[in-house]
Protein backbone atom coordinates (compact mmCIF):
# COMPACT_ATOMS: atom_id res chain seq x y z
CA UNK A 1 0.00 0.00 0.00
CA UNK A 2 2.37 2.72 -1.20
CA UNK A 3 1.50 6.34 -1.11
CA UNK A 4 1.82 7.16 -4.80
CA UNK A 5 1.15 10.83 -4.59
CA UNK A 6 4.47 12.52 -3.78
CA UNK A 7 2.62 15.09 -1.71
CA UNK A 8 1.45 12.31 0.57
CA UNK A 9 4.93 11.10 1.39
CA UNK A 10 6.83 12.27 4.40
CA UNK A 11 10.26 13.48 3.42
CA UNK A 12 12.90 11.12 4.68
CA UNK A 13 16.59 11.33 3.94
CA UNK A 14 18.79 8.28 3.65
CA UNK A 15 21.66 8.36 6.12
CA UNK A 16 25.07 8.68 4.48
CA UNK A 17 27.41 5.71 4.99
CA UNK A 18 30.35 6.49 7.20
CA UNK A 19 33.21 5.12 5.08
CA UNK A 20 36.09 5.81 7.43
CA UNK A 21 34.30 4.92 10.64
CA UNK A 22 35.36 8.23 12.13
CA UNK A 23 34.11 11.78 12.35
CA UNK A 24 30.49 12.76 12.69
CA UNK A 25 27.95 10.03 12.11
CA UNK A 26 25.17 10.37 9.55
CA UNK A 27 21.96 11.72 11.02
CA UNK A 28 19.56 9.25 12.62
CA UNK A 29 16.53 9.80 10.41
CA UNK A 30 14.16 7.39 12.11
CA UNK A 31 11.43 9.02 14.14
CA UNK A 32 12.43 9.61 17.76
CA UNK A 33 10.65 7.01 19.82
CA UNK A 34 10.23 4.60 16.91
CA UNK A 35 12.50 2.03 18.51
CA UNK A 36 10.60 2.17 21.79
CA UNK A 37 7.34 1.68 19.92
CA UNK A 38 8.77 -1.31 18.06
CA UNK A 39 10.00 -2.79 21.35
CA UNK A 40 6.47 -2.50 22.72
CA UNK A 41 5.08 -4.11 19.56
CA UNK A 42 7.48 -7.06 19.73
CA UNK A 43 6.01 -8.02 23.11
CA UNK A 44 2.52 -8.49 21.66
CA UNK A 45 1.31 -12.11 21.60
CA UNK A 46 1.18 -13.03 17.87
CA UNK A 47 -1.86 -15.21 18.51
CA UNK A 48 -3.97 -12.80 20.52
CA UNK A 49 -6.16 -11.81 17.60
CA UNK A 50 -7.35 -15.41 17.41
CA UNK A 51 -8.24 -15.35 21.12
CA UNK A 52 -10.45 -12.29 20.76
CA UNK A 53 -13.94 -13.79 20.64
CA UNK A 54 -16.51 -11.03 20.61
CA UNK A 55 -20.26 -10.97 20.26
CA UNK A 56 -21.95 -8.54 17.95
CA UNK A 57 -23.28 -5.57 19.85
CA UNK A 58 -24.95 -2.41 18.69
CA UNK B 1 -28.75 26.10 19.74
CA UNK B 2 -26.03 28.23 21.29
CA UNK B 3 -24.77 25.51 23.58
CA UNK B 4 -24.64 21.81 22.90
CA UNK B 5 -24.75 18.82 25.20
CA UNK B 6 -22.66 15.82 24.22
CA UNK B 7 -22.38 12.24 25.33
CA UNK B 8 -20.52 9.10 24.22
CA UNK B 9 -21.44 5.48 24.80
CA UNK B 10 -18.65 2.91 24.44
CA UNK B 11 -19.02 -0.84 24.13
CA UNK B 12 -15.72 -2.45 25.13
CA UNK B 13 -14.22 -5.61 23.70
CA UNK B 14 -12.70 -8.07 26.10
CA UNK B 15 -9.67 -10.24 25.40
CA UNK B 16 -8.81 -13.21 27.60
CA UNK B 17 -5.09 -13.84 27.09
CA UNK B 18 -4.87 -16.91 29.29
CA UNK B 19 -6.44 -20.10 27.89
CA UNK B 20 -6.79 -21.49 31.44
CA UNK B 21 -8.55 -18.44 32.84
CA UNK B 22 -11.54 -19.67 34.86
CA UNK B 23 -14.07 -17.21 33.42
CA UNK B 24 -15.33 -16.44 29.92
CA UNK B 25 -15.67 -12.90 28.52
CA UNK B 26 -19.30 -12.41 29.56
CA UNK B 27 -18.67 -13.50 33.14
CA UNK B 28 -15.53 -11.35 33.29
CA UNK B 29 -17.51 -8.32 32.09
CA UNK B 30 -20.08 -8.99 34.79
CA UNK B 31 -17.43 -9.27 37.51
CA UNK B 32 -15.71 -6.07 36.38
CA UNK B 33 -19.04 -4.25 36.54
CA UNK B 34 -19.79 -5.66 39.98
CA UNK B 35 -16.33 -4.69 41.21
CA UNK B 36 -16.83 -1.07 40.16
CA UNK B 37 -20.10 -0.84 42.08
CA UNK B 38 -18.75 -2.73 45.09
CA UNK B 39 -16.10 0.00 45.43
CA UNK B 40 -18.84 2.55 46.03
CA UNK B 41 -18.48 4.27 42.66
CA UNK B 42 -22.20 4.09 41.91
CA UNK B 43 -25.49 2.33 42.64
CA UNK B 44 -26.78 -0.74 40.82
CA UNK B 45 -30.27 -0.74 39.31
CA UNK B 46 -32.90 -2.29 41.56
CA UNK B 47 -35.44 -2.69 38.76
CA UNK B 48 -35.80 -4.09 35.24
CA UNK B 49 -34.90 -1.47 32.62
CA UNK B 50 -35.74 -3.79 29.74
CA UNK B 51 -36.21 -7.51 29.11
CA UNK B 52 -32.47 -8.10 28.93
CA UNK B 53 -31.56 -5.57 31.59
CA UNK B 54 -32.55 -7.15 34.92
CA UNK B 55 -31.81 -5.59 38.30
CA UNK B 56 -28.06 -5.47 38.90
CA UNK B 57 -27.25 -5.50 35.19
CA UNK B 58 -25.83 -2.00 35.53
CA UNK B 59 -26.25 1.25 37.31
CA UNK B 60 -25.53 4.95 37.48
CA UNK B 61 -22.17 6.21 38.65
CA UNK B 62 -21.22 8.96 41.05
CA UNK B 63 -19.80 10.87 38.06
CA UNK B 64 -23.29 10.96 36.51
CA UNK B 65 -22.49 8.36 33.85
CA UNK B 66 -23.61 4.76 33.61
CA UNK B 67 -21.88 1.36 33.50
CA UNK B 68 -23.78 -1.74 32.38
CA UNK B 69 -23.76 -4.92 30.36
CA UNK B 70 -25.31 -4.66 26.92
CA UNK B 71 -25.52 -7.67 24.63
CA UNK B 72 -22.63 -9.29 26.48
CA UNK B 73 -20.41 -6.20 26.28
CA UNK B 74 -19.31 -3.99 29.12
CA UNK B 75 -20.61 -0.54 28.20
CA UNK B 76 -19.97 2.91 29.65
CA UNK B 77 -22.15 5.91 28.89
CA UNK B 78 -20.55 9.21 29.75
CA UNK B 79 -22.55 11.76 31.71
CA UNK B 80 -24.01 14.67 29.77
CA UNK B 81 -21.21 17.15 29.09
CA UNK B 82 -21.53 20.74 27.87
CA UNK B 83 -18.06 21.14 26.36
CA UNK B 84 -15.51 19.04 24.52
CA UNK B 85 -12.87 19.02 27.25
CA UNK B 86 -15.39 17.60 29.72
CA UNK B 87 -16.54 15.07 27.17
CA UNK B 88 -13.05 13.76 26.49
CA UNK B 89 -12.22 13.76 30.18
CA UNK B 90 -15.34 11.79 31.11
CA UNK B 91 -14.92 9.41 28.18
CA UNK B 92 -11.45 8.58 29.42
CA UNK B 93 -12.67 8.43 33.02
CA UNK B 94 -14.92 5.56 31.92
CA UNK B 95 -11.97 3.80 30.30
CA UNK B 96 -9.97 4.25 33.46
CA UNK B 97 -12.74 2.99 35.76
CA UNK B 98 -12.90 -0.24 33.79
CA UNK B 99 -9.13 -0.68 33.52
CA UNK B 100 -8.69 0.06 37.23
CA UNK B 101 -11.16 -2.72 38.02
CA UNK B 102 -9.21 -5.22 35.89
CA UNK B 103 -6.00 -4.31 37.70
CA UNK B 104 -7.59 -4.37 41.16
CA UNK B 105 -9.02 -7.80 40.46
CA UNK B 106 -5.46 -8.93 39.71
CA UNK B 107 -6.27 -9.73 36.09
CA UNK B 108 -4.03 -7.23 34.28
CA UNK B 109 -1.89 -9.98 32.73
CA UNK B 110 -4.79 -12.19 31.74
CA UNK B 111 -7.53 -9.80 30.66
CA UNK B 112 -7.33 -6.86 28.25
CA UNK B 113 -10.04 -4.27 27.72
CA UNK B 114 -10.04 -3.40 24.02
CA UNK B 115 -11.62 -0.12 22.97
CA UNK B 116 -12.30 -1.00 19.35
CA UNK B 117 -15.36 -1.91 17.27
CA UNK B 118 -14.60 -5.13 15.46
CA UNK B 119 -13.42 -8.68 15.97
CA UNK B 120 -10.98 -9.17 13.08
CA UNK B 121 -11.50 -12.94 13.07
CA UNK B 122 -15.28 -13.27 13.33
CA UNK B 123 -16.20 -9.75 12.13
CA UNK B 124 -18.54 -9.22 15.05
CA UNK B 125 -18.99 -5.50 15.56
CA UNK B 126 -19.94 -3.33 18.51
CA UNK B 127 -20.32 0.36 18.75
CA UNK B 128 -19.36 3.76 19.90
CA UNK B 129 -22.47 5.91 19.95
CA UNK B 130 -22.42 9.69 19.83
CA UNK B 131 -25.17 11.85 21.28
CA UNK B 132 -25.84 15.50 20.46
CA UNK B 133 -28.69 17.48 21.96
CA UNK B 134 -30.46 19.74 19.48
CA UNK B 135 -33.59 21.87 19.67
CA UNK B 136 -36.89 20.23 18.75
CA UNK B 137 -37.09 22.62 15.80
CA UNK B 138 -33.91 21.11 14.32
CA UNK B 139 -34.82 20.26 10.70
CA UNK B 140 -34.20 16.55 11.14
CA UNK B 141 -37.30 15.37 9.32
CA UNK B 142 -36.26 16.94 6.02
CA UNK B 143 -34.68 14.23 3.90
CA UNK B 144 -32.35 16.68 2.14
CA UNK B 145 -30.83 17.68 5.49
CA UNK B 146 -30.29 14.05 6.41
CA UNK B 147 -28.49 13.52 3.12
CA UNK B 148 -26.22 16.48 3.81
CA UNK B 149 -25.46 15.11 7.28
CA UNK B 150 -24.84 11.72 5.71
CA UNK B 151 -22.29 13.20 3.26
CA UNK B 152 -20.46 14.82 6.15
CA UNK B 153 -20.39 11.61 8.20
CA UNK B 154 -19.24 9.51 5.24
CA UNK B 155 -16.28 11.82 4.60
CA UNK B 156 -15.27 12.67 8.19
CA UNK B 157 -13.78 9.17 8.53
CA UNK B 158 -10.59 10.48 6.89
CA UNK B 159 -9.70 12.01 10.27
CA UNK B 160 -12.07 10.13 12.65
CA UNK B 161 -11.55 6.53 11.56
CA UNK B 162 -9.69 4.11 13.82
CA UNK B 163 -8.51 1.87 10.96
CA UNK B 164 -8.35 -1.89 10.72
CA UNK B 165 -6.62 -4.68 8.83
CA UNK B 166 -8.83 -6.51 6.33
CA UNK B 167 -12.51 -6.23 5.58
CA UNK B 168 -15.90 -7.73 6.24
CA UNK B 169 -18.57 -8.24 3.60
CA UNK B 170 -21.81 -8.50 5.53
CA UNK B 171 -25.11 -9.00 3.80
CA UNK B 172 -27.88 -6.58 4.57
CA UNK B 173 -30.75 -8.15 6.48
CA UNK B 174 -33.43 -6.69 4.25
CA UNK B 175 -33.70 -5.59 0.67
CA UNK B 176 -36.10 -2.71 0.48
CA UNK B 177 -35.41 0.98 -0.14
CA UNK B 178 -32.31 2.49 1.33
CA UNK B 179 -30.26 -0.67 1.60
CA UNK B 180 -27.13 -0.70 -0.53
CA UNK B 181 -26.69 -3.98 -2.35
CA UNK B 182 -23.41 -2.76 -3.83
CA UNK B 183 -21.33 -5.24 -1.92
CA UNK B 184 -18.69 -7.19 -3.77
CA UNK B 185 -17.63 -10.47 -2.26
CA UNK B 186 -14.04 -11.36 -1.53
CA UNK B 187 -12.65 -7.95 -2.33
CA UNK B 188 -9.07 -8.14 -1.05
CA UNK B 189 -8.35 -5.39 1.45
CA UNK B 190 -5.07 -5.02 3.34
CA UNK B 191 -5.98 -2.05 5.49
CA UNK B 192 -8.92 0.34 5.65
CA UNK B 193 -9.34 3.58 7.58
CA UNK B 194 -12.66 2.81 9.33
CA UNK B 195 -13.70 -0.03 11.64
CA UNK B 196 -17.43 0.49 11.14
CA UNK B 197 -17.71 1.29 7.42
CA UNK B 198 -18.22 -2.36 6.48
CA UNK B 199 -21.03 -2.75 9.00
CA UNK B 200 -23.36 0.07 7.94
CA UNK B 201 -25.73 -1.12 5.19
CA UNK B 202 -28.24 1.78 5.33
CA UNK B 203 -28.19 5.51 4.88
CA UNK B 204 -31.10 6.13 7.26
CA UNK B 205 -32.72 3.80 9.73
CA UNK B 206 -33.83 3.74 13.33
CA UNK B 207 -32.39 0.43 14.52
CA UNK B 208 -29.08 0.16 16.31
CA UNK B 209 -28.23 -3.47 15.59
CA UNK B 210 -27.73 -5.30 12.27
CA UNK B 211 -29.42 -2.77 9.98
CA UNK B 212 -27.26 0.06 11.23
CA UNK B 213 -27.45 3.33 9.37
CA UNK B 214 -25.14 6.27 8.67
CA UNK B 215 -27.83 8.49 10.18
CA UNK B 216 -29.82 6.82 12.93
CA UNK B 217 -33.32 8.27 12.89
CA UNK B 218 -34.56 7.00 16.24
CA UNK B 219 -36.36 9.74 18.15
CA UNK B 220 -35.62 9.16 21.81
CA UNK B 221 -34.80 12.57 23.28
CA UNK B 222 -34.19 11.48 26.91
CA UNK B 223 -35.35 15.00 27.79
CA UNK B 224 -38.38 17.21 27.29
CA UNK B 225 -39.63 16.06 23.85
CA UNK B 226 -41.35 19.37 23.22
CA UNK B 227 -38.04 21.23 23.50
CA UNK B 228 -35.28 18.86 22.49
CA UNK B 229 -34.19 16.10 20.20
CA UNK B 230 -31.19 13.81 20.65
CA UNK B 231 -29.18 13.04 17.53
CA UNK B 232 -27.87 9.52 18.19
CA UNK B 233 -25.13 8.36 15.81
CA UNK B 234 -23.60 4.91 15.67
CA UNK B 235 -21.56 5.24 12.50
CA UNK B 236 -18.31 6.32 14.16
CA UNK B 237 -15.36 4.34 15.48
CA UNK B 238 -14.16 4.33 19.08
CA UNK B 239 -11.14 6.59 19.25
CA UNK B 240 -8.04 6.22 21.38
CA UNK B 241 -6.69 9.65 20.44
CA UNK B 242 -8.13 12.53 22.44
CA UNK B 243 -7.69 14.75 19.41
CA UNK B 244 -9.67 12.32 17.23
CA UNK B 245 -12.51 12.18 19.77
CA UNK B 246 -12.55 15.96 19.96
CA UNK B 247 -12.60 16.31 16.19
CA UNK B 248 -15.25 13.62 15.73
CA UNK B 249 -17.64 15.28 18.16
CA UNK B 250 -16.54 18.85 17.49
CA UNK B 251 -16.80 18.89 13.71
CA UNK B 252 -20.10 17.02 13.88
CA UNK B 253 -21.59 19.58 16.22
CA UNK B 254 -20.54 22.37 13.83
CA UNK B 255 -22.17 20.44 10.98
CA UNK B 256 -25.35 20.32 13.06
CA UNK B 257 -25.03 24.08 13.63
CA UNK B 258 -24.80 24.64 9.87
CA UNK B 259 -27.91 22.55 9.30
CA UNK B 260 -29.78 24.23 12.13
CA UNK B 261 -28.94 27.71 10.88
CA UNK B 262 -29.67 26.93 7.24
CA UNK B 263 -26.11 27.35 5.91
CA UNK B 264 -25.50 23.74 4.88
CA UNK B 265 -25.48 23.27 1.09
CA UNK B 266 -27.31 20.74 -1.03
CA UNK B 267 -24.27 20.60 -3.35
CA UNK B 268 -22.58 18.52 -0.63
CA UNK B 269 -24.99 15.62 -1.12
CA UNK B 270 -23.37 12.45 -2.45
CA UNK B 271 -24.70 10.42 -5.36
CA UNK B 272 -24.69 7.40 -3.04
CA UNK B 273 -23.62 7.19 0.59
CA UNK B 274 -23.28 3.62 1.83
CA UNK B 275 -21.05 2.38 -1.00
CA UNK B 276 -19.04 5.61 -0.87
CA UNK B 277 -18.37 5.20 2.83
CA UNK B 278 -16.99 1.76 2.12
CA UNK B 279 -14.97 2.80 -0.93
CA UNK B 280 -13.39 5.70 0.96
CA UNK B 281 -12.53 3.44 3.86
CA UNK B 282 -10.98 0.79 1.61
CA UNK B 283 -9.11 3.01 -0.86
CA UNK B 284 -5.49 1.71 -0.75
CA UNK B 285 -4.14 4.93 -2.27
CA UNK B 286 -5.98 7.28 0.08
CA UNK B 287 -7.35 9.31 -2.83
CA UNK B 288 -10.89 9.01 -1.47
CA UNK B 289 -12.71 9.90 -4.68
CA UNK B 290 -16.42 10.63 -4.44
CA UNK B 291 -19.27 11.38 -6.83
CA UNK B 292 -21.68 14.13 -5.92
CA UNK B 293 -25.43 13.93 -6.57
CA UNK B 294 -25.07 16.39 -9.44
CA UNK B 295 -22.57 14.06 -11.10
CA UNK B 296 -19.47 16.12 -10.29
CA UNK B 297 -16.39 14.26 -9.08
CA UNK B 298 -14.57 15.32 -5.96
CA UNK B 299 -12.73 13.80 -3.00
CA UNK B 300 -13.60 13.34 0.66
CA UNK B 301 -10.81 15.76 1.51
CA UNK B 302 -12.15 18.46 -0.83
CA UNK B 303 -15.67 18.07 0.52
CA UNK B 304 -14.41 18.38 4.09
CA UNK B 305 -12.55 21.56 3.07
CA UNK B 306 -15.78 22.99 1.61
CA UNK B 307 -17.73 22.26 4.78
CA UNK B 308 -14.92 23.70 6.91
CA UNK B 309 -14.82 26.93 4.85
CA UNK B 310 -18.59 27.30 5.23
CA UNK B 311 -18.30 26.72 9.00
CA UNK B 312 -15.50 29.28 9.26
CA UNK B 313 -17.57 31.86 7.39
CA UNK B 314 -20.72 31.43 9.45
CA UNK B 315 -19.64 30.12 12.85
CA UNK B 316 -16.13 31.49 13.34
CA UNK B 317 -15.73 33.80 16.33
CA UNK B 318 -18.98 32.71 17.95
CA UNK B 319 -17.41 30.74 20.79
CA UNK B 320 -13.93 29.87 21.99
CA UNK B 321 -14.64 26.16 21.58
CA UNK B 322 -15.94 26.67 18.04
CA UNK B 323 -12.74 28.48 17.10
CA UNK B 324 -10.66 25.66 18.57
CA UNK B 325 -12.56 23.13 16.46
CA UNK B 326 -12.22 25.23 13.29
CA UNK B 327 -8.49 25.75 13.82
CA UNK B 328 -7.78 22.09 14.41
CA UNK B 329 -10.13 20.90 11.68
CA UNK B 330 -8.07 23.02 9.31
CA UNK B 331 -4.80 21.71 10.71
CA UNK B 332 -5.77 18.09 10.27
CA UNK B 333 -7.10 18.61 6.72
CA UNK B 334 -3.86 20.44 5.88
CA UNK B 335 -1.74 17.61 7.23
CA UNK B 336 -3.62 14.65 5.75
CA UNK B 337 -1.88 14.95 2.34
CA UNK B 338 1.50 14.81 4.08
CA UNK B 339 0.90 11.16 4.95
CA UNK B 340 0.23 9.08 8.08
CA UNK B 341 3.40 10.04 9.93
CA UNK B 342 2.29 13.68 9.95
CA UNK B 343 -0.91 12.66 11.76
CA UNK B 344 0.61 10.54 14.54
CA UNK B 345 -1.31 10.83 17.79
CA UNK B 346 -4.09 12.89 16.21
CA UNK B 347 -5.70 10.48 13.74
CA UNK B 348 -6.11 6.89 14.93
CA UNK B 349 -6.12 5.15 11.54
CA UNK B 350 -3.00 7.02 10.48
CA UNK B 351 -1.20 6.34 13.77
CA UNK B 352 -2.06 2.66 13.52
CA UNK B 353 -1.15 2.48 9.82
CA UNK B 354 2.25 4.05 10.45
CA UNK B 355 3.03 1.80 13.42
CA UNK B 356 1.86 -1.34 11.65
CA UNK B 357 3.78 -0.43 8.49
CA UNK B 358 6.99 0.10 10.45
CA UNK B 359 6.52 -3.21 12.28
CA UNK B 360 5.60 -5.03 9.09
CA UNK B 361 8.81 -3.78 7.47
CA UNK B 362 10.90 -4.61 10.52
CA UNK B 363 9.58 -8.16 10.82
CA UNK B 364 8.99 -8.77 7.11
CA UNK B 365 5.32 -9.62 7.59
CA UNK B 366 2.34 -9.76 5.30
CA UNK B 367 -0.67 -7.50 6.06
CA UNK B 368 -2.70 -10.55 6.98
CA UNK B 369 -0.15 -12.12 9.27
CA UNK B 370 -1.80 -12.98 12.62
CA UNK B 371 0.93 -11.06 14.44
CA UNK B 372 0.01 -7.87 12.59
CA UNK B 373 -3.68 -8.43 13.32
CA UNK B 374 -2.74 -8.83 16.97
CA UNK B 375 -0.90 -5.49 16.80
CA UNK B 376 -4.07 -3.93 15.35
CA UNK B 377 -5.97 -5.15 18.40
CA UNK B 378 -3.25 -4.06 20.80
CA UNK B 379 -3.49 -0.47 19.55
CA UNK B 380 -6.82 -0.30 21.42
CA UNK B 381 -5.74 -2.00 24.66
CA UNK B 382 -6.56 0.24 27.64
CA UNK B 383 -3.62 -1.17 29.61
CA UNK B 384 -1.06 1.63 29.58
CA UNK B 385 1.83 -0.76 30.19
CA UNK B 386 1.21 -2.73 27.01
CA UNK B 387 -1.33 -0.99 24.72
CA UNK B 388 0.25 0.50 21.59
CA UNK B 389 -1.58 3.81 21.68
CA UNK B 390 0.00 4.52 25.07
CA UNK B 391 3.38 4.12 23.41
CA UNK B 392 2.54 7.28 21.46
CA UNK B 393 1.78 9.08 24.72
CA UNK B 394 5.09 7.85 26.09
CA UNK B 395 7.02 9.22 23.11
CA UNK B 396 5.17 12.54 23.31
CA UNK B 397 3.40 11.97 19.98
CA UNK B 398 -0.12 11.77 21.43
CA UNK B 399 -2.09 15.00 21.47
CA UNK B 400 -3.60 15.65 24.91
CA UNK B 401 -6.75 17.68 25.41
CA UNK B 402 -7.22 16.75 29.06
CA UNK B 403 -4.96 15.69 31.92
CA UNK B 404 -4.52 12.56 34.00
CA UNK B 405 -5.43 14.52 37.14
CA UNK B 406 -8.72 15.67 35.57
CA UNK B 407 -9.51 12.11 34.47
CA UNK B 408 -8.85 10.80 37.98
CA UNK B 409 -11.12 13.47 39.48
CA UNK B 410 -13.85 12.69 36.93
CA UNK B 411 -14.12 9.06 37.95
CA UNK B 412 -16.09 10.15 41.01
CA UNK B 413 -17.20 13.73 40.33
CA UNK B 414 -19.84 14.75 37.76
CA UNK B 415 -19.35 17.49 35.17
CA UNK B 416 -20.82 20.91 35.86
CA UNK B 417 -23.34 22.65 33.65
CA UNK B 418 -25.72 19.74 33.01
CA UNK B 419 -28.17 17.59 34.95
CA UNK B 420 -25.35 15.07 35.44
CA UNK B 421 -24.24 17.30 38.31
CA UNK B 422 -27.51 16.73 40.17
CA UNK B 423 -27.58 13.05 39.27
CA UNK B 424 -24.08 12.62 40.69
CA UNK B 425 -25.19 14.25 43.95
CA UNK B 426 -28.19 11.92 44.07
CA UNK B 427 -26.03 8.81 43.55
CA UNK B 428 -23.63 9.86 46.27
CA UNK B 429 -26.51 10.47 48.70
CA UNK B 430 -28.12 7.10 47.90
CA UNK B 431 -24.87 5.22 48.51
CA UNK B 432 -25.17 6.09 52.18
CA UNK B 433 -28.78 4.95 52.63
CA UNK B 434 -30.99 1.87 52.34
CA UNK B 435 -33.69 3.71 50.39
CA UNK B 436 -35.21 2.05 47.34
CA UNK B 437 -34.76 3.93 44.07
CA UNK B 438 -35.45 3.89 40.38
CA UNK B 439 -33.11 6.10 38.37
CA UNK B 440 -33.10 6.97 34.70
CA UNK B 441 -31.53 9.68 32.52
CA UNK B 442 -34.63 11.86 32.80
CA UNK B 443 -35.27 11.61 36.52
CA UNK B 444 -35.72 9.29 39.45
CA UNK B 445 -38.21 7.99 41.96
CA UNK B 446 -37.55 6.96 45.54
CA UNK B 447 -39.39 4.26 47.45
CA UNK B 448 -40.44 6.82 50.03
CA UNK B 449 -42.45 8.80 47.51
CA UNK B 450 -44.74 7.82 44.62
CA UNK B 451 -44.03 11.03 42.72
CA UNK B 452 -41.10 10.94 40.29
CA UNK B 453 -38.55 13.74 40.35
CA UNK B 454 -38.19 14.76 36.72
CA UNK B 455 -35.01 16.17 35.21
CA UNK B 456 -36.31 16.97 31.74
CA UNK B 457 -33.95 19.84 30.96
CA UNK B 458 -30.39 18.57 30.50
CA UNK B 459 -29.02 22.11 30.87
CA UNK B 460 -30.26 22.38 34.46
CA UNK B 461 -28.21 20.74 37.21
CA UNK B 462 -31.22 20.32 39.59
CA UNK B 463 -28.60 20.05 42.31
CA UNK B 464 -30.17 22.27 44.95
CA UNK B 465 -33.67 20.91 44.21
CA UNK B 466 -32.41 17.35 44.60
CA UNK B 467 -30.66 18.34 47.80
CA UNK B 468 -33.88 19.80 49.21
CA UNK B 469 -35.88 16.80 48.01
CA UNK B 470 -33.52 14.30 49.65
CA UNK B 471 -33.55 16.30 52.85
CA UNK B 472 -37.36 16.28 52.85
CA UNK B 473 -37.18 12.47 52.58
CA UNK B 474 -34.80 12.34 55.54
CA UNK B 475 -32.09 11.03 53.23
CA UNK B 476 -29.71 13.83 54.08
CA UNK B 477 -28.76 15.10 57.51
CA UNK B 478 -30.77 18.12 58.55
CA UNK B 479 -28.77 21.33 58.68
CA UNK B 480 -27.52 22.04 62.10
CA UNK B 481 -29.13 25.05 63.69
CA UNK B 482 -26.42 27.13 65.26
CA UNK B 483 -26.62 26.93 69.03
CA UNK B 484 -27.18 30.28 70.68
CA UNK B 485 -24.09 31.88 72.04
CA UNK B 486 -23.82 31.56 75.80
CA UNK B 487 -24.73 34.72 77.53
CA UNK B 488 -21.87 36.65 78.88
CA UNK B 489 -21.83 36.78 82.57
Amino acid sequence: MDMNDPLRREEKKESAPDRHDSGPKGPDVSRPGRDNLLKRMKKVDPKQSEKYKQRTGQ
Amino acid sequence: MRKRIYGIETEYGLLVNDNDFPYGPVEIADRIKDHVFSKGLGVLDLHYRAKHEPPGNGGFLANGGRLYIDMGHLEYASPECCNLVDLITFDRAGDQLVQDAVEELGWADQVSIIKNNVDLETNATFGCHENYLVGRSFPFDERENLKILSAFLVTRQIYCGAGRIGACNPHPFRDWDGVSMEIHEEEPVDFQISQRADHIPNEFYRWVQYNRAIVNTRDEPLSDPTKYRRIHLLVGDSNMSEFATAMKMGTTTLMLDLLEQGFAKREWILAESVGTMRSISRDPEFKWEITMRDGNRSTALELQWEILECAKAHLGGSRHETDWILENWESVLTDIPKGPEALLGRVDWASKYWMLSEFKKEENLDWHDPWLKSQDLEYHNLNRQTGLYWGLEETGDAFRKTTDAAIEHSKTTPPRGTRADGRGALIKALMGTHAGYLIDWIGFRLSKNEEPFLMLDPFISYKSEIHDYLRSMDLLPQPETPSPLPEKK
